[in-house]
C-alpha cells in the first residue's frame, strides 16, 4: 500500500515521454485522441459490452455526463488547481451557459454556433463581476463568495419569467448541422466528438497557458501570494484571468448541454453540481490536467455505470470515494512534483 | 555622489496602540551600500514593508527616484525598481531554481496572457530572453548548476542566494537584502560580503539589515541605526559604532549611571 501511495504515474509517465522523439510523440498524441474518438463505437465489440450503462444510452453517457464533466473539470482546474483559488459556486458559469443558449435560441431564434462565443462571453462577463470583489478575499471568504454566487445564479433563474421560473425552458433546438453533420437525438455521437473537440482545444490551451508567463504567475500565487506580489506578479489580473477562463470554459460547456438535452431547469444546476466538479478535479490529481480528466471520467461514468443498483447507487459511490482517496490522497495522477512551467529548448 | 534614490520623509506607521515606525528621516544614496541595524523589534523589518508597499503609511512619505509610492501597488513599487529578500527565506518552493528568478524577470515583460496563448513572436523572444537572463543571475550567484531543482530541495545557503537572484530577476534600482546572513558561517559571511560589493559594483544599490556588525562595518558606506521605531544615529560606521546612543540601546545604560 505504501507503494501505491508514492508510485507517482504521471511523473512515470513524463519521464517515458522525455525519452521520445517528436515523432513517436505526434504518434502517441494520435494514436491516443484515435482511441478516444473510438469510444462511442466500443459497445459494437463483444468484449468491451461490459462498458454498457444499464439505463441510459452508453453514448448519451459519453456526451453527459463524462464528456460535459471533463470539460467542466478541466475549466475549474484553472481555477482551482493552478492558482490555487477555491471556487464553490462553479456551475454558475454552466448555469449562465446553458441559459444563454436556452433563451437566445427558443426567444430570438439563434442557433448554437452563434450562442457559443457570446454564451462563454456572458460566463466571462459573470466572472469578472464575480471575481473583482471576490478576489480580494483569500481561502475560505472567497470559497464562501463562490457558493453564494453559485446558489444566487440558480435562484434567479427559479424566479424571473425569462428563464421559465422553476419549470425552465423547454424547446431548445438542436445545433444545425455542420458540413453534412447532423446534431440531433439520433446522432448523439456526433455530439461526443463536439465536446471532444471542446476538450481538446482547452488542453491546449492549458498547456500553452503552464509553461508561459501566465502559468508561472498563478503557480507563484498558488504557493505565496504575498511573494509573488512583491515579485511584480499583479495579482489581481491573474487571479481575475484564471477565474475568467475558467469562467468562459463552463460556459461553452453550458450551451453545449442546453443543445443537446434540449430542456433545462434550474434543478439541473445545483449546489452538488458544484461539488461534484470540484470533487473530480481532486479525485483526479488537483493541477494535473490527465488527472483532472481521468478523475473526471471515472467519478461520471460510475454512477451511470452502477445504476442497477437503484437506492444502494450513492452508497457505493461514496465508498469509492472514500477508498480512493485514502490509498492515493494526491488523486490518481498526482501533479508532477517538478512541473516544467518553462519552454524546453531555448537556445 | 549625494542623488538620493530612496527618501523616507517623516515616516510613521501605527499598528493599533503601537508605534512601528515613529517620524523616521532617512535616506538612501544612489551607488551606495546602506546597512540598517538596530535591536530586535527596532522597527528594520517594518521599514522594507512599508517601502515596498505591504503597509500603507499612518503618516509621512516615501519617494523613490523622487516619486511617492503613495497609493502604488506592491507589484508597480516593485516594477518601479525596488526589490527584496525576506527574513525567512520565501521561495516559490515547488517551482526550479530557474522558474523562480524567471517568475521575477517576467515584471518588465510586454506580452501577457493572450500572446502567451497564441505564441506570437514577440512572446517566444521575451521566454527565451528571460530564461538566459534567469541563468546570467544565477552563474552570478554562483548556483547555476542548482537551475533545475526545486527551490525547497536546496541547501540552506543556496536558498539565500537564489533569493537575492530572484530579486535581482525584477532589474531593481534598489536591492532590499532582509538579514542575507542569518544562519551563515564565518566563511560564508567573508563571501556573502564580497557577493554585496559585486552587486553594488554592478551599478544596483544596496539596502541591508544585518545583525553581524563585522558584516556591517565591513563593507556598508553607512550605517543608520533604529531603536524603538526611531533613527538614532545616521552615518559612517565608524562614527556609529562609538556612539554613545547606539550603544546605550544594544547594551543598556549602566547601572551607575542612571
Amino acid at each position: 500500500m505504501a507503494n501505491l501511495k508514492n508510485f507517482n504515474l504521471r511523473d512515470f509517465g513524463a519521464d517515458l515521454w522525455a525519452g521520445w522523439n517528436r515523432a513517436s510523440r505526434v504518434a502517441f498524441v494520435l494514436f491516443f485522441i484515435a482511441l478516444i474518438a473510438l469510444l462511442p463505437f466500443a459497445p459494437s465489440f463483444g468484449l468491451t459490452s461490459f462498458l454498457n450503462t444499464p439505463i441510459a444510452s452508453y453514448i448519451d453517457v459519453l456526451v453527459f455526463p463524462v464528456g460535459m464533466f471533463v470539460l467542466m473539470a478541466l475549466g475549474l482546474n484553472i481555477v482551482v488547481g493552478k492558482s490555487g483559488l477555491l471556487d464553490l459556486g462553479y456551475v454558475a458559469f454552466f448555469a449562465i451557459g446553458a441559459y444563454s443558449q436556452a433563451i437566445l435560441s427558443t426567444l430570438y431564434g439563434w442557433n448554437t454556433w452563434t450562442v457559443l462565443p457570446v454564451g462563454m462571453c456572458l460566463a466571462m462577463v459573470s466572472g469578472v463581476i464575480l471575481g473583482l470583489p471576490a478576489l480580494r478575499l483569500r481561502g475560505d471568504y472567497l470559497a464562501i463568495i463562490t457558493l453564494g454566487f453559485g446558489e444566487i445564479v440558480r435562484i434567479i433563474a427559479v424566479n424571473i419569467n425569462i428563464t421559465g421560473g422553476p419549470n425552465g425552458l423547454p424547446g431548445i433546438p438542436n445545433p444545425p448541422d455542420v458540413l453534412g453533420v447532423k446534431f440531433d437525438l439520433m446522432h448523439s455521437r456526433n455530439f461526443f466528438y463536439l465536446v471532444l473537440i471542446l476538450i481538446l482545444l482547452t488542453i491546449w490551451m492549458v498547456r500553452r497557458f503552464t509553461i508561459r508567463r501566465p502559468g508561472r504567475a498563478w503557480e507563484a500565487i498558488r504557493q505565496d501570494e504575498d511573494v509573488a506580489s512583491l515579485m511584480g506578479v499583479n495579482t489581481l489580473v491573474y487571479k481575475l484571468w484564471s477565474f475568467v477562463i475558467g469562467a468562459a470554459v463552463g460556459g461553452a460547456a453550458g450551451v453545449v448541454y442546453a443543445s443537446k438535452v434540449m430542456v433545462i431547469s434550474p434543478d439541473m444546476f445545483k449546489f452538488e453540481v458544484s461539488i461534484l466538479i470540484l470533487a473530480c478535479v481532486v479525485f483526479g490529481g488537483i493541477g494535473n490536467i490527465w488527472g483532472v480528466i481521468l478523475g473526471a471520467a471515472v467519478l461520471a461514468y460510475i454512477p451511470e455505470r452502477i445504476r442497477f443498483l437503484t437506492e444502494a447507487r450513492q452508497l457505493v459511490f461514496g465508498v469509492v470515494l472514500i477508498i480512493m482517496m485514502n490509498l492515493r490522497p494526491d488523486g490518481l495522477l498526482p501533479r508532477k512534483k517538478r512541473e516544467k512551467i518553462t519552454e524546453k529548448g531555448a537556445k | 555622489m549625494s542623488e538620493k534614490l530612496l527618501e523616507l520623509k517623516n515616516a510613521t506607521i501605527k499598528f493599533g496602540g503601537v508605534t512601528a515606525l515613529n517620524e523616521v528621516n532617512f535616506h538612501v544614496n544612489k551607488g551606495e551600500i546602506c546597512a540598517l541595524i538596530g535591536p530586535n523589534g527596532a522597527g528594520k523589518t517594518t521599514v522594507f514593508n512599508v517601502v515596498t508597499g505591504v503597509y500603507p503609511l499612518t503618516s509621512g512619505e516615501i519617494l523613490f527616484k523622487g516619486e511617492n509610492l503613495k497609493g502604488k501597488k506592491r507589484h508597480q513599487i516593485t516594477k518601479s525598481g525596488l526589490a527584496r529578500t525576506f527574513q525567512n527565506v520565501r521561495l516559490f518552493g515547488d517551482m526550479t531554481a530557474l522558474e523562480n528568478v524567471i517568475t521575477a524577470t517576467d515584471v518588465h515583460k510586454k506580452t501577457g496572457l493572450i500572446a502567451a496563448l497564441f505564441g506570437t513572436p514577440l512572446n517566444r523572444k521575451e521566454e527565451r530572453e528571460s530564461k538566459e537572463r534567469a541563468h546570467e543571475l544565477l552563474a552570478f550567484m554562483g548556483i547555476d548548476h542548482r537551475a533545475d531543482q526545486l527551490a525547497k530541495n536546496l541547501p540552506y545557503g543556496d536558498q539565500r542566494r537564489l533569493e537575492i537572484a530572484r530579486a535581482l530577476g525584477t532589474e531593481p534600482q534598489l536591492l532590499l537584502l532582509d538579514e542575507p546572513a542569518a544562519g551563515f558561517n564565518p566563511a560564508e559571511k567573508v563571501e556573502l560580503a564580497n557577493l554585496i560589493r559585486k552587486i553594488r559594483d554592478k551599478g544596483y544599490t544596496v539596502l541591508l539589515i544585518e545583525h553581524d556588525m563585522s558584516l556591517i562595518m565591513g563593507i556598508s558606506d553607512r550605517v543608520a541605526v533604529l531603536d524603538f521605531g526611531q533613527k538614532i544615529a545616521d552615518d559612517l560606521p565608524s562614527v556609529v559604532q562609538n556612539d554613545p546612543r547606539v550603544i546605550e540601546a544594544y547594551l543598556g545604560v549602566p547601572a551607575d549611571a542612571s
